[in-house]
């Protein structure tokens, strides 16, 4: 996607990016929007290249001189070459938010909206797309920089004084992607492979035009160093279907090999099949429970196989409302839990009774889920209609195991 | 009293009584409606004004204390005493059973229900103000099953909405010891046996606190763990005579019944306390084993907190506290030199490396391993040949076999003693 750059552009090794934005190009370069040997272009930095341009005669000297790491100058090297923002302009929505570097801290805030107006014009031309390349452009120059929001978020300007004299200390220490301090986007949480369902960034910006100036921050919802990882594996799936006409349960007990019949014991017709294995209640009513299926599709394909052996008895079965009534799934996190501490804080959702149950039965509310979880680190999720819900509970459930976890 | 005396069609208040042929009326001055006739009404509404109705109709069954009702508050009331509970315990439990009453789930309930229900609700009551009393003593005092008690308990909680603490351990323990026979010498108790109750309770304490450092009381029922770590405590205190009684005989002896996972609650607690004391260098010499360990719990358990930090790593400790650990002992292996040949032994003798500090049930290597399933690629629609369906059903000489069969096997049964 970034063949049509200009190659005369290239970087010179050695430079290095801005601590807090190499995790964020790690994290691009994951979800694969920047191939590797872009990552390492953009691994090397700085003024040498604005210097070449400036000799090739495609940046004007005094620009440079002025503005060298700034955004504008950027924009116009891209400016010249044909081509290439529109190419790149639907692969790079939104999604990650840069901030715009001042070179000048003593003034932050001016300059800053100087820069913001002129982004506003080239944004119209450009989208956020060669905002990706722009932490190279200004490594060198702005590592000490302040990071300045949008012109939008003039509200966290406090804040940003706060970084302000946050920024040189953390220059020095690893950044990681949970970078404390602004609270606007978080694309991090768009990385997690998990079904983190955390809002999008940027509710301040809601124009297009807009560049999302803002640093990958986290939030509370889903900060990417909690994304747990595990997939809860469906183990067992219940469900209902009718099959609209009634049955004589002896007659299918006689001639079904795998059915059972027990008036005394159950009203039902207990049927087996081996593929998928599962297990059906038929009721005299026509309507039927089919449980033991791994996933939704096997469920439905079991319960078809019954109705068909019920038509093949002589029966016109139908296949009306068929519907899953619940799930259940079951993970393990690896680690062992401390219940105990657990019921303490999370009273108001759990219970945990030793002396009837070993595990702890946690009734989520948010999805209305009930997950029974034990000392070993396994988790049962059951109640779930939609397996959207068994991974949602999980999700949510595992920043909370994890500060119980004995370390 | 409200609505009493108005009329339901217009309202007034106006109502006379009149008499229509020597039956008694009650009409409406304003608009003439006949308000009830004669003294019997048959209405729910005849009721808000105030005259008698049958009583499945009427209001009396919620606002009457019904029989079985009388009955359970009696029991409670009884079980408090027996429990010997103070008296603010008695009127929560009390109200606790009348809010749960309320419910039609639990007025429409069998006996057996209510009669463990009175047991739920003083169990909850004792739970709130933090008295030690377990679901087992209980089913034991009304004779009730576990499970009946553990569903019922579930549904009161839910329904009533409330908020029931743990079980506090620690007042447990001392509850529970307090009830052994130890103290005193009495003719199942020989001179030896007996204990004195503040230093069994301490050390006992302590047990208990190491097994719950050391993964062994959650998911688990605490009273194993407490019977275990009172009858080391026990044996601790005078190891010379009391190595050979065995947990049940102390069990016994104690007049207290004997939980059947205790005896390996024991074993865990004492592998325990051996990888504890093998981080002590004048025990290392000693190579102690599961009875020898009993002298010196004293020692350990003086030094425990040490101990278990450096005994135990955890899974994320990794390699670095391993060697730290190492290295520590080979210091303290060189300081104590217990003379020429121990010290020439001691360097040979490797300390074991830290155990991981896990729960016992992620220690055993697992009993069958759980592959995962591949991925099917089933889409619910796929089409269901025949011969797969057929292969579910009888064949019609399999279907008269299957008759004849039947029928014979009836035929034996109805014929109960053959001539």
């Amino acid at each position: 996607m970034l063949t049509s750059w200009n190659p005369s552009l290239a970087m010179l090794p050695g430079q290095h990016l801005p601590l807090w934005a190499k995790p964020a190009l790690e994290a691009l370069k994951k979800i694969s929007l920047v191939g590797p040997e872009e990552l390492s272009c953009l691994g090397s930095a700085g003024p040498p290249r604005i210097k070449r341009a400036v000799d090739k005669g495609q940046l004007h000297p005094s620009v440079a001189m002025e503005r060298a790491p700034c955004l504008e100058l950027y924009l116009d090297q891209c400016a010249t070459q044909d081509g290439l923002v529109p190419a790149l302009s639907p692969l790079f929505s939104p999604f990650v938010p840069y901030d715009v570097y001042t070179p000048n801290p003593s003034n932050p805030e001016m300059t800053l909206e100087s820069h913001l107006e002129e982004i506003k014009e080239t944004s119209d031309d450009f989208s956020s797309v060669d905002l990706i390349f722009l932490p190279d452009e200004l490594t060198q120059e702005n590592r000490n920089h302040t990071v300045i929001k949008s012109q939008h978020e003039t509200e966290e300007n406090s804040r940003t004084q706060n970084h302000q004299n946050k920024l040189p200390l953390l220059s020095k220490q690893d950044v990681e992607l949970g970078f404390q301090g602004s609270s606007l986007s978080n694309p991090q949480a768009h990385l997690c492979p998990g079904p983190a369902d955390s809002a999008l960034p940027s509710p301040e910006n809601p124009s297009p035009h807009t560049l999302p100036l803002s640093i990958a921050p986290m939030t509370p919802v889903a900060p990417a160093s909690e994304c747990s990882g595990i997939v809860p594996q469906l183990q067992n799936i219940v469900s209902t279907v009718n099959l609209a006409c009634k049955l004589d349960l002896k007659k299918i007990a006689l001639h079904a090999k795998n059915a059972e019949y027990n008036p005394k014991r159950f009203a039902a017709v207990i049927m087996r099949i081996r593929e998928p294995r599962t297990t059906a209640l038929i009721f005299s009513s026509g309507k039927m429970v089919c449980t033991g299926a791994k996933s939704e599709e096997q469920s439905r394909l079991a319960a078809r196989k019954y109705a068909r052996v019920v038509q093949k008895l002589g029966f016109p079965a139908r296949f009306l409302d068929f519907k899953i009534q619940n799930m259940v799934g079951s993970c393990d996190v690896r680690f062992s839990i401390r219940l105990e501490g657990l019921v303490l804080t999370h009273q108001q959702f759990s219970s945990y009774e030793p002396e009837l149950f070993p595990g702890l039965i946690y009734r989520m509310v948010k999805p209305r889920i009930v997950l029974l979880i034990f000392v070993s680190g396994k988790v049962v999720l059951t109640g779930a209609k939609e397996r959207s819900e068994i991974y949602e509970a999980f999700e949510n459930i595992y920043p909370i195991l994890k500060s119980f976890k004995k370390g | 009293m409200p609505g009493a005396g108005r009329c339901p069609d217009c309202g007034s208040a106006e109502l006379v009584e009149d008499s229509h042929y020597s039956q008694s009326q009650l009409v409406c001055s304003d608009c003439g409606c006949v308000v009830t006739e004669g003294v019997l009404t048959t209405t729910f509404s005849e009721e808000s004004n105030l005259r008698e109705i049958t009583y499945s109709r009427s209001t009396g069954e919620n606002e009457q204390v019904s029989r079985s009702q009388q009955r359970g508050l009696r029991r409670v009331r009884d079980l408090c005493r027996v429990l010997q509970l103070p008296a603010t315990f008695e009127e929560t439990a009390i109200t606790y059973y009348q809010q749960a009453y309320r419910h039609p789930g639990i007025r429409t309930a069998r006996l057996q229900k209510k009669e463990v229900l009175v047991g739920c609700c003083v169990l909850i009551t004792c739970r709130q103000h933090n008295w030690p009393l377990t679901m087992g003593t209980i089913c034991t005092l009304l004779y009730a099953d576990l499970d009946v008690f553990s569903g019922t308990y579930m549904q009161i909680v839910k329904l009533l909405g409330l908020d029931v603490p743990s079980l506090c351990l620690a007042d447990l323990v001392k509850t529970y010891c307090g009830s052994f026979r130890l103290f005193q010498a009495s003719p199942s108790v020989p001179a030896k046996y007996v204990e004195d109750k503040d230093k069994m309770l301490s050390r006992t304490l302590q047990l208990v606190e190491l097994a719950s450092e050391t993964w062994l009381v959650t998911g688990r029922h605490p009273l194993p763990v407490i019977t275990a770590a009172a009858f080391l405590a026990w044996q601790s205190l005078q190891p010379a005579g009391r190595l050979t009684c065995s947990l049940a005989r102390f069990c016994k002896m104690a007049n207290v019944t004997l939980p059947y996972p205790a005896a390996s609650r024991l074993q865990e607690l004492v592998a325990v306390l051996l990888r504890m004391a093998e981080q002590l260098a004048w025990l290392q010499v000693l190579k102690l084993d599961k009875r020898s360990v009993v002298k010196h719990i004293g020692d350990l358990l003086q030094h425990r907190h040490m101990l278990v930090r450096m005994a135990f790593q955890d899974g994320s400790a990794g390699m670095e506290t391993q060697e730290k650990e190492q290295q520590r002992q080979r210091q303290r292996q060189r300081k104590e030199e217990v003379g020429g040949s121990t010290s020439g032994s001691l360097p040979g003798k490797r300390p074991a490396s830290p155990a991981l500090l896990l729960p016992p049930c992620m220690l055993k290597p697992p009993k069958r391993s759980c592959p995962t399933p591949p991925i099917s690629t089933v889409t619910g629609d796929e089409n269901i040949s025949d011969s797969e369906i057929e292969q579910y059903l009888r064949t019609p000489q399999e279907v008269r076999d299957f008759q004849r069969a039947q029928a014979a096997s009836q035929a034996a049964v109805s014929v109960p003693n053959p001539p």
